[in-house]
């Protein structure tokens, strides 16, 4: 809101500089963007935050300044000289929306003569930004600007039938406004209308038709209520935001309409000329008193840590414009004045006390009592889980969650359910909740190799969002750590391992190949913690890959966190350490190609027992001629342990023996040699 | 043999012997040295040994005693420079170089926001604030009504939040005409959670993803990260806030800082103010912060009469871009490694 400091010295003294008029009122509420000197005035910009629509005009910060210096303010009369016509004779309103419009007030005057404003008038509406029109529409404006009612002022002789209804707009109706576009308009929409159609969009915009011309003499002066809702949605859906619609938003003063509506008719007169026909039309004449609201005066200190004396309380909110009804010792009973709708309740009160006091004498050496407070069981799995993936060399990212449609339908390995748009796009054209961080990441991949050529191995962890198989549900919300590397399918593996293990788990980690959309369907697996699936693991499918021009192979994983850390063991129990030396056994099996490492490893676990300290897995190789087609070896080693006694030589020999025979019996393996 | 004689002869050999193996270069050079003092058939100190028969009978102790001490000392310098030809090994080949680069630990590195968030929660967790959490995507009665943002309030503009395009409800419940989901414009979304399913004290901090459709820029982003606080107790007024929040400044720049309200507004706050730190020589915005309105205690069940409490929020971003000297909001979230590698 720009304001003009000359226009304030009108209702307040300003013997004070400027700047420290703006500091004040800064510390007070109304903050302090800027000052300019435009053309020799001095404008102040302050931030009106939505509560305080009565500081949406001078008249409003001037009462700011008189309450903080305690000086007088002073509001001009507006007591216009009236002619002998009755208005009702003149024109005839009919309000049939009362819901968008409580209030609407209008007056006539004739006869007054449209041409250039005086050089004040222009200059006011100059230092504050507003072009001059005529002489009616700019005194529309400088009372808009002076008490922040909005007015409109109709070409009479333009209004069909004498006749101004306020009525929902009709479907399809159209309206030429004044910036010579034209609108259709829909029934939830309120317009002004004469008997035939809509002359103005209620508190958004008048119509050209109906606009005041160098041609118009007579007048309708609109002063009127237009409800916040209403005026919001309307200029939403017709993309026409005005200082009218961003003050009808903020709602107007009720009681001040017909002050607004005076002061207009008595400049016109004064500045224009012609008569002012008799009273007024006030659809709503009689505004409902404020409901009284009480302050309980121990409340005070019991909010603000702060003792403020009864009559400092007493006399900010009087100087606020508060009717005092009652004071007593221990509370007092206020009316909070028609143009501060933000005033009902005894806390507001006390806002209004401590913010005029001063928000710096609240003193900061207040401590709170101790407490104790736990770290979440999550947060130490996760900076476990950053702590591998960055000892693995990994990057962490972090990637917009709203993604475009596209990217987000490159890989997904959680869900085949439509993603969740929002219905405003977040970064160009990005609208998808992410179903999973692996698009974002691998394009992240893609940013880097262009800009720098750099292999970039990332992660991120994050929420991914799974639409819930009933649409009324919120979708369901899965904390995932992503990442994408340059490393091979057992690498990368390693890392899934490791990370795993890192967290206490001690359950078993399996991978079954698994069908994962985007990610290559021979080297892709679920990744199973007893028997339940956790996670995806595989190399990207050269299909995307190529889509999302990536040079290189990409291997990544994407792991649900909550399942895994509901098994992990995050304080480590300590396991006594054997005194007994652990006994080697390599074994070379032969078996048929379909046997896999995880089949053998479940044989071999199954016939050691408790002995097995370890099983590496050595190496796999092929000879076809000494062991027939569609065979391989499979080397591994054995670590054989007692937590009693040690192991001779005969007993691992045995124990290998059982292996033997346990792998052969399963799967069919037969030793080499 | 005189005893001196054969003692002077026992002191000309070891010196030279240790001078000799001192001045080895190679492992060639020493062998040839060894031979020629310690060689089993014809090295020196055998040839001095030798001549112990010559000695008297009853000079052989003090003469022998010698003998074994400068034996000693010579295969203590041979054992000496053979292990230190041993470290090097490559004798022939040029002198090392020390200032070459060693071979680089591979390491990532963590994100500055996670940093600054870690940070965050370790300095309110002193205080004995708890960490909370909830979901990103809200419906209006968490975001706005319960917080007292009522249905005329601009925030709840669709062009000011991420409305989702969810099909309407059906059938009966409570509809909302701007939409029935968004992802929450902020994380006191999660204390309306918090407060729900306990009673007071409450004293948690809840940090997460928040949306808003802001263009984005160098200092603006449609996503960002908040760090809202809230203590809900018997008797907690606004100079506890004011002193939280002052420690916590403090604990954080590092140094003993001043704090500043502003007034200011928001609908689930009053009084609400804005918070300011003086640091550096000037004031810093910091973020929001007033006591919970009693609309909101009393929409989650708690007597306004009993307790107090007051929340503060601010924007974990621009306090990571303060801390690192990041100018640009974006880069935080380009994934580039160029901007990564840095933390």
């Amino acid at each position: 809101m720009l304001v003009s400091w000359n226009w304030l010295k009108r209702y307040v003294d300003l013997s004070m500089p400027e700047p420290e008029v703006s500091q004040r009122l800064a510390m007070s509420g109304l903050n302090h963007e800027g000052t300019e000197t435009i053309e020799g005035e001095v404008v102040v910009d302050l931030e009106v935050t939505s509560n305080r629509g009565d500081c949406l005009g001078h008249i409003g910060v001037a009462r700011e300044i008189a309450v903080l210096y305690n000086l007088t303010l002073r509001k001009p009369e507006a007591s216009p000289a009236e002619g002998n016509t009755p208005v009702e004779k003149s024109v005839r309103v009919t309000n049939v929306f009362t819901d968008a419009c409580p209030r609407y007030t209008a007056r006539v005057i004739r006869g007054c003569k449209v041409g250039p404003s005086p050089k004040w008038l222009v200059d006011s509406l100059r230092s504050i930004g507003i072009g001059t029109v005529n002489n009616i529409v700019d005194i529309t404006n400088f009372v808009l600007m002076e008490c922040g009612q909005p007015l409109h002022a109709f070409d009479l002789a333009k209004l069909s039938g004498r006749e101004v209804v306020i009525r929902p707009a009709r479907p399809g109706e159209q309206i030429e406004a004044i910036d010579h576009k034209s609108y259709t308009l829909d029934p939830e929409m309120c317009v002004i209308a004469d008997r035939d159609r809509a002359v103005a969009v209620a508190g958004v915009m008048g119509g050209f038709e109906s606009e005041v011309s160098s041609s118009t003499t007579d007048l309708l002066i609109e002063s009127a209520v237009f409800t916040p809702l209403s005026v919001r949605r309307t200029a939403r859906k017709l993309k026409l935001h005005s200082p009218s619609s961003f003050r009808f938003e903020r709602r107007v003063d009720p009681e001040g309409v017909d002050w607004a509506s005076r002061r207009c008719c008595e400049l016109i007169l004064e500045i224009a000329g012609g008569t002012l026909e008799q009273g007024v039309i006030d659809t709503a004449p009689d505004v409902s008193p404020r409901e009284p609201v009480t302050l309980r005066l121990n409340q005070v200190p019991r909010l603000l840590g702060l003792d403020i004396e009864d009559r400092e309380v007493r006399r900010i909110l009087t100087a606020l414009g508060c009717e005092e009804l009652s004071a007593d010792v221990d509370k007092i009973q206020v009316c909070p004045p028609s143009w501060r709708h933000d005033l009902t309740r005894e806390v507001d009160l006390i806002e209004e006390v401590a913010r005029i006091h001063g928000y710096d004498k609240i003193p900061d050496d207040s401590p709170i009592p101790v407490a104790a407070s736990q770290k979440r069981p999550f947060d130490e799995a996760v900076e476990k889980i950053r702590q591998v993936l960055v000892g693995a060399g990994i990057s962490e990212a972090m990637t917009p969650s709203v993604v475009p449609g596209d990217l987000d339908s490159m890989v997904s390995p959680w869900t085949d359910r439509e993603a969740l748009t929002t219905e405003t796009a977040m970064l160009k054209g990005a609208r998808t909740l992410r179903r999973s961080i692996l698009p974002s990441l691998l394009e992240s991949r893609h940013a880097n190799q262009a800009a720098s050529g750099t292999d970039a191995e990332l992660f991120e962890i994050a929420h991914i969002y799974v639409p819930s198989s009933k649409t009324d549900d919120l979708p369901e919300e899965c904390y995932c750590v992503a990442a994408v590397t340059g490393r091979d399918f057992f690498e990368t593996k390693g890392i899934v391992e490791t990370l795993i293990r890192r967290l206490g788990v001690a359950k078993r980690i399996d991978v079954r190949i698994a069908k994962v959309h985007g990610l290559d369907a021979s080297s892709s697996v679920e990744v199973l913690l007893d028997g339940k699936v956790v996670g995806y693991l595989g190399a990207l499918c050269s299909q995307v890959q190529k889509q999302m021009k990536l040079d290189r192979p990409t291997v990544c994983f994407e792991l649900a966190l909550e399942a895994i850390i509901a098994t992990a063991t995050l304080v480590p129990q300590f396991q006594s350490v054997s005194p007994f030396p652990t006994v080697s056994r390599d074994l070379n099996l032969i078996v048929d190609e379909a046997i896999q490492w995880g089949d053998l490893a479940t044989s071999v676990r199954a016939a050691v027992g408790d002995f097995l300290a370890d099983m590496k897995y050595l190496e796999t190789y092929r000879d076809p001629n000494k062991d027939g087609a569609g065979k391989k070896r499979i080397l591994m080693s054995i670590d054989l342990q007692s937590s009693d006694s040690t192991l001779t030589n005969a007993q691992a020999d045995e124990i290998r023996g059982q292996v033997v025979d346990r792998c052969n019996r399963d799967h069919g393996a037969v030793l080499l040699g | 043999m005189a005893l001196s004689e054969f003692i002077q002869s026992l002191d000309e050999l070891e010196s030279q012997a240790v001078a000799a193996f001192a001045a080895a270069s190679d492992a060639d050079s020493l062998e040839e040295v060894r031979i020629h003092f310690l060689g089993a058939k014809n090295g020196q100190l055998k040839s001095v040994q030798q001549q112990m028969t010559t000695i008297d009978k009853d000079d052989r102790k003090s003469a022998g005693l010698r003998l074994n001490e400068a034996k000693a000392n010579i295969q203590a310098s041979f054992d000496q420079a053979l292990a230190s030809l041993g470290q090097g090994r490559r004798k022939s080949g040029p002198a090392l170089d020390p200032t070459l680069p060693g071979v680089p630990i591979r390491l990532g590195h963590i994100h500055p926001v996670t940093q600054t968030i870690e940070h965050l929660k370790e300095i309110m967790g002193r205080m004995g604030f708890e960490v909370v959490e909830g979901p990103e995507v809200e419906d209006p009665w968490h975001n706005f009504v319960a917080l007292n943002i009522p249905e005329d309030h601009p925030a709840r503009d669709p062009l000011d939040n991420f409305y989702l395009s969810t099909a309407r409800k059906s059938g009966g419940g409570k509809t909302y005409a701007e939409g029935e989901r968004l992802l929450r414009s902020q994380t006191s979304t999660v204390q309306i959670r918090v407060m729900e399913r306990s009673k007071p004290p409450v004293r948690v901090i809840s940090l997460g993803r928040v949306y808003r459709p802001d263009a984005a820029d160098a200092t603006h982003y449609p996503m960002f990260h908040q760090m809202e606080g809230l203590l809900i107790d018997r008797g907690v007024t606004m100079a506890n806030l004011k002193t939280v929040l002052s420690m916590f400044a403090t604990s954080y720049l590092g140094e003993e800082v001043k704090v500043r309200f502003r007034p200011s507004f928001f609908p689930f706050t009053e009084p609400s103010v804005e918070v300011d730190y003086w640091w550096n020589g000037s004031w810093i915005e910091f973020g929001g912060a007033g006591m919970v309105d009693p609309a909101v205690l009393s929409a989650v069940g708690y007597d306004p009469e009993e307790v107090t409490g007051f929340a503060f929020g601010l924007g974990v971003e621009r306090l990571c871009m303060r801390r690192h000297g990041v100018t640009d909001i974006r880069d935080l979230f380009s994934g580039d490694m160029r901007f990564l590698s840095q933390f």
